[in-house]
């Protein structure tokens, strides 16, 4: 057994962008600027193209034109049906996050700082962690129902795993002669966690986040896909029952977009969160 | 090697084999153009030791990166054999500053070493054979089994030679190749690359900031400063084909030599 | 940082089953407390199914279900997004290009796909492979094309330098060097395709542990759904440790090159 093969993701910076070396930063006129925004957003423009004219008069019933998946997205969208959808799921997903990286965060802490805990606990936490996360639905939902507490719940169980791991790693990389002076200068216990080893480990506890954010907009999707009376999954299984093919694409389009906007707001967060991390220029 | 002519008449007699003509260097374009480089001039024969030295920063490795192609300058040329050259040349090998990150840790020793013989085509027994012989030149007999990362920085340097010696290039060019070890190390390694150059007869452009180590391996020493940086001072050293350590060093030539380019170091 | 005591230490093990045992125990407490909704099953009710499970051919089959789809979707995944990956990251153009879509495919749920998957493929094995291939695709994909990305810049001069062709860059430097990173993309997506394997299962009712799952819950036979989630668990955690154990042996020389 070992004792901490408590892999975890990547720090912040890692698995983003990589620096270039060479001449990157040479012109930064507003053609470049225009250029770049070009070269990175042909592609998006062509796949969009493609599908809208590929899909014009499709005659699967199955695969309906894009055209008609924007125009319900659109309607659905402004007629509010799905921002009441949204706003529930997000809700859930909010506080499910919450609970998670609450409890991630200090029973993270706890067990980095105390060895011979995290030795004895550490299979355990790899076997929870192992458990596949969707597979908890149905037995969650069959036991508490279909209501919003379950819902918030099995998110926060899924995403708890990876900032507790997380948390630990950032604990246990705390710099010995950080930890050392704080025992120097006798800083009591509380004050020692909140000032010294939380800042420390927070690079990693964000990168913890990180992880957990996709694994609960997937586990939000797939309680609400199960069963469920309210929320962007509901809507989904909702238009598939019904038959309403365009909306049941517009729906899934559009929990990716979400997916996508969450992670960039993530990235903003993390930025703002960790910017002396990333102007101290640590790797 | 013992070519000791001044450099005019060397001109008349044969070409150079490495000729670099007005070149000029810079970084970034426009307001922020940072000139590296201005209007450098120089010769390389045949079978000639030639060091660079500069202070820190000057640009040798810069200069170094043109003179192998792998930057493009600015203007003016560089020529291989006649032939202007504009990328890697088939006649240019390169012993890198960061040998440690050059040689690839996924590779056994041996393998580094047979792997440009690999990229030219080479069957797999001959690049073998062809990569021991060269391990064995640079005092590597019989470690190719092992890692680079299972060697210390002098024999990794070695290996970094041993590669640039199986491409059986004309001329060897080395960035500060012994930068990084210690100075028992350091002299040896000096000692194996003049053994090396005079049993093989390679051409060899070495770039340092160690005035007496430019001293001590070069035929000819030039001398690079300002900024941008030019040829300030060209010297031939005139020690002949035998070094050692203490004798060269203790030559009173050495002495004047020194002086004269730290005065012209100085100066600029 | 990862540190291993090889010797086998006994008073931790003890301590450890200990630790576990303790959990049964107020899991056990918590049942006779009342508290949790009376179906769930205590702690003797749940070894007993765990151990009629391991004799029942409807377990057996369910986790070769389950592991057929997880698997072939998996190897899908890690063979497409390796070859993509090392192709974008070292061409910059394809790289930037890129960059948007990719962004976008990693942060997309592919499970909220799903009733679209179905309508499509049907609820069959072939779609969980589908669905399995999809998820998996995005970690290999981005580990790839990071390690691809960041390679060594005195190795990319001194294969410049060496003139060394396309295929044999491609082969011998460009791929080993990325491949710590493929590694973990590899390692990510492994759990990916069990998490979405079973996902897939409860969903549509495909065949496997997804399903028997929750025909188990529907049957009220909790204790079975409980250690059918038991085994679920077992069959991640050992991937998991497998693939560790694995890149450590297969990567030796990566160790050593950590900064
Ligand atoms: N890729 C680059 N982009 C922009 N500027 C550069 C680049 N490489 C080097 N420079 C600048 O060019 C100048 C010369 O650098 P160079 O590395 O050639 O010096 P050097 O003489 O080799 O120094 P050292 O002895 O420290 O190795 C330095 O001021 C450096 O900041
Ligand atoms: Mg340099």
């Amino acid at each position: 057994m070992t004792d901490t093969a408590l892999r975890s993701a990547p720090k912040p910076g890692t698995g983003t962008r990589a620096r270039r070396p060479e001449a990157e930063r040479v012109r930064s006129r507003p053609a470049q600027v225009a250029l770049n925004v070009l070269q990175r957003a042909w592609l998006i423009v062509v796949v969009f193209a493609i599908w809208w004219i590929a899909s014009a008069d499709s005659t699967n019933v199955f695969i309906p034109s894009l055209e008609s998946i924007l125009t319900s997205l659109g309607r659905d969208l402004f007629n509010g049906v799905i921002a009441e959808g949204a706003a529930y799921s997000l809700g859930n997903l909010a506080a499910g996050l919450l609970i998670a990286v609450a409890v991630g965060i200090i029973g993270g802490l706890i067990l980095g700082e105390t060895k011979r805990l995290r030795e004895i606990v550490d299979p355990v936490i790899h076997f929870f962690r192992s458990v596949p996360q969707a597979a908890l639905v149905p037995l969650i939902i069959g036991a508490f129902g279909i209501g919003q507490g379950p819902k918030i719940y099995t998110i926060a169980f899924a995403c708890m795993w990876p900032v507790l791991l997380n948390t630990i790693d950032g604990v246990l990389g705390v710099e010995p002669t950080i930890r050392k002076f704080s025992r120097v200068y006798r800083i009591p216990r509380g004050l020692h966690f909140r000032k010294v080893v939380l800042p420390a480990a927070l690079p990693q506890i964000v990168a913890g986040v990180r992880v957990a954010l996709p694994i609960g907009i997937t586990v939000m999707v797939v309680s609400e896909l199960f069963a469920a009376n309210k929320g962007l999954g509901f809507y989904i299984l909702n238009s598939s029952a019904t038959f309403m093919v365009p909306e049941t694409w517009a729906g899934a389009l559009l929990v990716g977009v979400i997916g996508y906007i969450l992670s960039l707001l993530f990235v903003v967060l993390e930025r703002r969160i960790l910017s002396w991390y990333f102007k101290s220029g640590a790797k | 090697m013992a070519i000791q002519a001044a450099p005019e008449d060397v001109q008349v007699a044969t070409k150079p084999l490495l000729q670099v003509q007005g070149l000029t260097m810079s970084y970034g374009f426009g307001d922020s153009e940072n000139k590296i480089l201005n209007d450098l001039n120089l010769d390389v024969n045949d079978g000639e030791f030639v060091s660079i030295v500069g202070p820190s920063g000057v640009g040798k490795t810069t200069l170094l990166r043109c003179l192998s192609g792998l930057i493009q300058p600015r203007s003016g040329t560089v020529s291989v054999g006649g032939e202007v050259i504009n990328g890697p040349h088939r006649d240019l090998a390169v012993v890198f500053q960061d040998y440690s990150r050059s040689l690839m840790p996924w590779m056994t020793t041996l393998e580094n070493v047979a792997f440009p013989l690999q990229g030219r085509g080479v069957g797999k027994k001959e690049r073998n054979e062809t990569a021991e012989k060269n391990l064995a030149a640079v005092g590597l007999a019989g470690q190719g089994h092992k890692y680079p990362w299972e060697m210390s920085g002098g024999m990794q340097q070695r290996v970094a030679i041993a590669r640039a010696l199986a491409y059986n290039a004309k001329v060897l060019l080395m960035d500060e190749p012994f930068a990084s070890v210690d100075a028992q190390t350091r002299f040896d390694l000096e000692d194996l690359v003049i053994d090396l150059q005079a049993t093989l007869g390679v051409t060899i452009i070495l770039v340092t900031h160690d005035i007496d180590e430019a001293l001590y391996l070069a035929d000819k020493v030039i001398v690079l400063a300002e900024k941008p940086a030019t040829v300030v001072d060209v010297i031939e050293t005139g020690f002949g084909d035998h070094r050692d350590q203490v004798e060269t060093k203790a030559d009173p030539r050495f002495a004047d030599a020194r002086a004269r380019i730290l005065h012209r170091l100085r100066d600029h | 940082m990862k540190t291993s005591t090889k010797s086998l230490d006994w008073g931790l093990t003890t301590q450890r089953l200990l630790a576990v045992a303790a959990l049964l125990a107020i899991w056990q407490v918590i049942i006779w407390s009342g508290t949790l909704p009376s179906m769930t099953p205590g702690v003797a009710a749940l070894a007993s199914s765990i151990g009629a499970s391991l004799a029942s051919a409807t377990f057996w089959s369910a986790l070769a279900q389950t592991m057929t789809a997880a698997v072939s979707g998996w190897l899908i995944a890690v063979a497409v997004g390796t070859v993509l990956g090392l192709l974008i990251g070292s061409v910059r153009a394809l790289d930037r290009s890129t960059s948007i879509l990719i962004d976008f495919g990693r942060s997309f749920p592919v499970l909220a796909l799903m009733p679209v998957v179905i309508m499509l493929l049907g609820a069959t094995a072939q779609m969980e492979t589908v669905v399995v291939a999809l998820s998996c695709l995005w970690p290999v994909l981005v580990q790839t094309i990071y390690g691809a990305r960041r390679m060594e810049s005195a190795v990319v001069d001194t294969v410049r330098i060496f003139q060394i062709p396309a295929l044999l860059r491609f082969r011998r430097v460009l791929l080993p060097s990325a491949t710590p990173f493929i590694a973990t993309g590899i390692r990510i997506s492994a759990s990916i395709s069990i998490l979405v394997a079973v996902g897939v299962e409860v969903l549509s009712q495909t065949p496997g542990i997804g399903r028997q799952i929750t025909l188990a819950q529907q049957a009220q036979r909790w204790d079975s759904a409980f250690a059918y989630l038991f085994f679920a668990g077992l069959v991640g955690w050992s991937i998991a440790s497998l693939l560790n154990f694995a890149e450590g042996r297969i990567l030796k020389w990566n160790r050593q090159n950590n900064d």
